[in-house]
């Protein structure tokens, strides 16, 4: 299996997305911002099929849509704009988008069922730089900002920060979810984005008791799911989010019912 | 001695509303002064601003619409905090949160071992790893407390940490916080309803009432100031 240059590609593609979206996940079920995370999907949708329809990288598409709408949804929560009502109307404006783009576009349904339910298996090396760059920008603002951002995420009134301030730090955290979603779309599509940005971390809950140990755990069941995905996909012929996703899931029912036994 | 937080002119006031008119005072630094008024007397407002000024970047004039804190760390501690029932951090792991709020991710040795001096000095050594979800309410009211004292404040504030607490844990958490103010010989500043423990376990006193500000030495503390708690408490009942 790993003698096939594409299935080198799909789990060296895999890891990085892996690696990402559950370490950003771990500040997005911690902020309780699941609802959002799949809002973004929808607008990395609409991102991805301009980009078939203009003629660049679904990527890049992607990034860009969920990069500015971030900064839209910031610009609201600072405002102290209610933004749960106006973030559905903008998903449902970005699916209607995404579907008169890919129209537009004469696009083939193989490109609308890539973006959807993720295509890694088909991966190329440039677009592997591409991810791997992008994770890097992530992990490094997570870095520097891991603090501040530990304590928006955990424990926000012990954030003391003057406003302005505060709302810098809500922006740059939408910006890393924007980019990690864009991310994650990649492997599991953006309809299952969920998958891997908050089944990891939210599973990690039950048995971690450090923004670390969260973090690190959170890793460790998605790689687990997307290897074991990527190799069950390759063996059956079946598509690689079906089987990541049926692992997730599983890892999280039983994260669940031991939380409730303990 | 040298003041912590020093306020000249100010007015609070939501509209026509004025809530506090053209008070001055000062606060001095190392000493537990306890802010007293009945709701609405202004007293989370006048916090607010005293915070406001300490976040805003520092000028040349140093002063925030009258109020100037010179004090190198602040540490707050709210009235309600909000972090839903599945919270997964340990009370250990929320001590080191706020430890510092920029820099290295991880906490150093030295960090560790102000975790471990705070959480000592609110006695929850053997709870550390508890996760704070499943701490009771005094329990977790120390742990909020531990976590500002991590930080080395010079200044501690406190709006009401002993509100949600019955009798017996709110004295548990009055003589803690004295025990650790005069250990560190930092200076707190402490909102509080219940008078009950000022006497014995403060040094001065700021009495909000009809737009004024009323400071002094607890020795001196007014009757009708040490009857606010009283009152309410009559009301309730």
């Amino acid at each position: 299996m790993l003698t096939e240059a594409y299935m080198q590609h799909a789990f060296l593609a895999g890891t990085i997305i892996a690696v990402v979206s559950a370490l950003v996940g771990t500040f997005v079920v911690a902020r309780s911002y699941n609802f959002l995370t799949h809002s973004l999907s929808e607008i990395a949708f609409a991102g991805a099929a301009l980009g078939f329809w203009l003629g660049f990288a679904p990527l890049l598409g992607m990034m860009i849509a969920t990069a500015s709408s971030a900064l839209a949804i910031g610009a609201l929560e600072n405002a102290k704009v209610k933004s749960d009502n106006v973030t559905s109307a903008i998903s449902a404006m970005a699916i209607g988008l995404g579907i008169l783009f890919l129209a537009l576009g004469n696009s083939s349904s193989t490109a609308a069922t890539g973006i959807l339910f993720g295509s890694v298996l088909g991966i190329s090396m440039g677009d592997i730089a591409l991810l791997a760059l992008m994770a890097a920008v992530v992990i490094g603002l997570i870095f520097i900002l891991f603090r501040p951002l530990s304590l928006l995420a955990f424990d926000e009134a012990g954030l003391l920060l003057s406003e302005r301030k505060k709302g810098l730090l809500r922006v740059a955290f939408l910006l890393i979810m924007a980019l990690s979603v864009a991310i994650s779309s990649q492997l599991v599509g953006s309809l299952l984005i969920f998958v891997l940005v908050t089944l990891p971390a939210a599973s990690a809950r039950t048995y971690q008791k450090s923004v670390a140990g969260l973090i690190a755990l959170a890793v460790f069941f998605a790689l687990f799911g997307t290897w074991a995905g990527l190799a069950l996909a390759y063996l059956t012929n079946l598509p690689t989010s079906v089987f990541i996703a049926l692992i997730e899931v599983a890892i999280y029912l039983l994260s669940l019912a031991l939380a409730k036994l303990d | 001695m040298q003041n912590q937080i020093s306020v000249q002119h100010y007015v609070a006031a939501f509209g026509k509303r004025v809530i506090l008119k053209d008070v001055s005072f000062s606060i001095p630094s190392g000493q537990l002064t306890v802010v007293l008024g009945e709701n609405g007397a202004g007293k989370t407002t006048l916090i607010k601003a005293i915070l406001n000024a300490y976040l805003q970047p520092k000028s040349a004039a140093d002063e925030v619409n009258g109020i100037e804190v010179s004090t190198k760390k602040l540490a707050y501690v709210p009235q309600f905090r909000d972090l839903g029932s599945d919270y997964p951090l340990s009370l250990a792991a929320f001590v080191g949160l706020a430890i510092r709020q920029k820099g290295w991710p991880f906490l150093t040795k030295k960090e560790k071992g102000r975790v471990q001096e705070a959480l000592a000095l609110v006695d929850l050594t053997d709870l550390k790893d508890l996760p704070l979800s499943k701490a009771s309410g005094g329990q977790k009211q120390r742990a909020y407390i531990a976590q500002a004292l991590a930080q080395n404040p010079d200044l501690l504030i406190l709006d009401e940490p002993t509100a949600a607490l019955d009798a017996k844990h709110s004295q548990e958490v009055v003589s803690q916080i004295r025990n650790a103010q005069q250990k560190k010989g930092m200076g707190v500043l402490w909102i509080s309803h219940d008078t009950s423990w000022v006497k014995d376990f403060s040094d001065n006193y700021l009495w909000l009432h009809d737009g004024q500000a009323e400071f002094g030495s607890v020795d001196s503390l007014p009757d009708a100031a040490r009857s606010i708690h009283q009152e309410e408490v009559n009301d309730v009942n």
